[in-house]
């Protein structure tokens, strides 16, 4: 459905994005993955002919990206961008004249997409007057109206609370099972481990790797040892595989997590080290990333 | 573009801000500047002063709504609305459009509004209607052809500000707005005459009077589209510009 071919940006001397290919089959949510600055934003831009110079071919339906195809796309924004001063039918109407509905057409389809966002009691309500998950929630529905193909979304759960979260992957659950292509870009590794089936991992404007979310957690994801305790020496645990400080934890990467555990008990009861948490802990994406790339998401 | 224009419209409706500056703050500056400039005059020189201060505030107060302009674009720059409706299939010539057009009719509604508080209240003349309607759109689409160069142009809100004061009140100075061009020195008058400001002044007191020559009001809607026309180009050149940061 979307194929995204050897692409390069470059932001004056900054290489932003490099070589980067993809391809996203139909009826599928993506994951593109990868901290601030790896250049999801600006391949989303690409994708969604924001950005229009650069190197490398982005195809939609097998042809070149066009004011035809940016008919049957999606694109809703990191930020919340949204007319505040009106209300969210308005908003909505805005959005849905732009993609060329009219008359009945428009009203109905802003009667859906308000039930659809859970916001059909406030719809005349003005946008300023919204909580942020409300906001977050219209500026979704704006990119919905035209009710394209594939939908984009560039860190749709930004600093939103966990009830609103909740209910915006109920709706890209709900869009899923209506066939849709939902491209979902984060650095929430925890949102894609949910509702993607398909992860991309960039970091530094490099595709790290990707694949479905299983193949990748079994190639690379390795159990990790979460330990907590004062005076662990870092230098020991790294003598037992590659060690990342999440808050005030340690978490160790390991092929042999049960003979490491044993290993840092008697280390710790040789040295009257105090333990407070040592526990295995299941793979997750995020480990797949730290293998991949040797640093943490948030970092 | 309808639909652009329509949430426009919506918004600046809303924007008590505009009407201070486009309507109250005009017809408080008339009525302060007629009353000093007319107290103790006979009733000839009351005339003649009011036949000047009216269609001189009026073409003086319509160039603020380069700040509103200025002040819609850079919003819509900064917050993104710019790139999102990249996304859309709009062209961009229809983006320009939708949100030019409202500011038209708005420094219409304006013109119109003055005219008529100077009817009202000061019974000035109005002998030639037409005229002054052609006038009128002719310095609307002058005035906001060059607050769209330059809301695509500046960088920031501060600085749209600053060029506006300066467009605006320095314009005014020099083209015969606050005293009697004739009265200005010489090498003023020659600035003048290179301003917008200037002929629309004088063809506005001509069609007030009753007293229009073709052939001049035809200079002076000549000079005004120029004017307004070679800002369109600007406006033109620097969308890409403006779309570039915006992205950003």
């Amino acid at each position: 459905m979307l194929t995204i071919h050897h692409v390069t940006k470059h932001y004056g001397k900054t290489k932003a994005l490099k070589d980067v290919s993809i391809t996203i089959p139909k009826g599928i949510c993506y994951g593109l993955v990868g901290p601030n600055g790896a250049g999801k934003s600006t391949l989303i831009k690409m994708i969604t002919s924001i950005i229009r110079d650069y190197t490398g071919d982005i195809t939609f339906n097998e042809k070149k990206l066009s004011d035809k195809s940016k008919q049957k796309l999606g694109y809703v924004p990191q930020d919340i961008i949204l007319e505040e001063d009106i209300s969210a039918i308005s908003n909505l109407q805005l959005f849905g004249n732009l993609y060329g509905l009219k008359g009945s057409q428009l009203k109905e389809r802003i009667n859906e997409v308000l039930t659809l966002i859970g916001l059909q009691d406030r719809g005349k309500d003005k946008v300023f007057t919204f909580s942020g998950g409300m906001k977050r929630r219209l500026n979704i529905g704006c990119a919905l109206m035209h009710n394209p193909e594939l939908i984009i979304m560039d860190e749709p759960t930004v600093g939103i609370d966990p009830q609103s979260r909740n209910y915006i992957f109920q709706m890209i659950e709900e869009l899923k099972k209506a066939g849709k292509t939902v491209v979902y870009a984060s650095h929430y590794m925890e949102e894609v481990e949910r509702l993607c089936d398909y992860v991309a991992f960039l970091d530094r404007g490099e595709m790290v790797e990707n694949g479905t979310t299983s193949e990748l957690l079994q190639q690379y994801a390795v159990s990790s040892i979460c330990v907590k305790g004062s005076n662990i020496s870092v230098e020991e645990l790294k003598s037992y595989g590659m060690v990342s400080l999440e808050k005030d934890v340690f978490l160790l990467y390991t092929e042999e997590p049960l003979q490491a555990m044993e290993q840092i008990i008697s280390y710790c009861r040789q040295n009257s080290i105090e333990v407070e948490r040592l526990e295995l802990v299941r793979p997750r994406l995020e480990d797949v990333f730290f293998r991949l790339t040797g640093s943490n998401l948030r970092d | 573009m309808n639909a652009i224009m329509k949430v426009e419209l919506k918004k600046h409706l809303q924007d008590k801000g505009l009407v201070f500056w486009m309507l109250i703050l005009p017809i408080l500056f008339t009525i302060l500047f007629i009353s000093i400039f007319t107290a103790g005059a006979d009733n000839a020189t009351k005339q003649e002063v009011i036949q000047s201060i009216v269609p001189g505030y009026v073409v003086m107060f319509v160039f603020f709504i380069m700040i509103s302009m200025v002040q819609i674009f850079i919003k819509d720059r900064d917050k993104g609305m710019t790139a999102r409706l990249a996304s859309t299939p709009i062209k961009s010539y229809y983006y320009l459009l939708g949100k030019w057009l409202p500011f038209m009719y708005i420094v219409l509604i304006q013109i119109v509004v003055l005219f008529l508080f100077g009817k009202l209240v000061y019974d000035v003349s109005l002998e030639e209607p037409l005229v002054l309607l052609m006038l009128s759109l002719f310095i609307t689409f002058t005035v906001t052809a060059i607050g769209l160069a330059m809301a695509l142009t500046v960088h920031t809100e501060n600085m749209g500000i600053a060029f506006t004061q300066i467009i605006a009140l320095g314009g005014a100075m020099l083209s015969g707005l606050w005293i009697p061009f004739d009265m200005m020195p010489s090498f003023m008058q020659t600035i003048g005459r290179f301003l917008p400001q200037y002929w629309a002044h004088q063809s506005f007191q001509d069609a007030m009077a009753g007293t229009t020559q073709v052939s001049e009001l035809f200079q002076t809607l000549g000079i005004l589209f120029a004017i307004g026309l070679a800002a369109f180009i600007i406006a033109i050149i620097r969308y890409p510009y403006f779309l570039k940061r915006a992205v950003k």
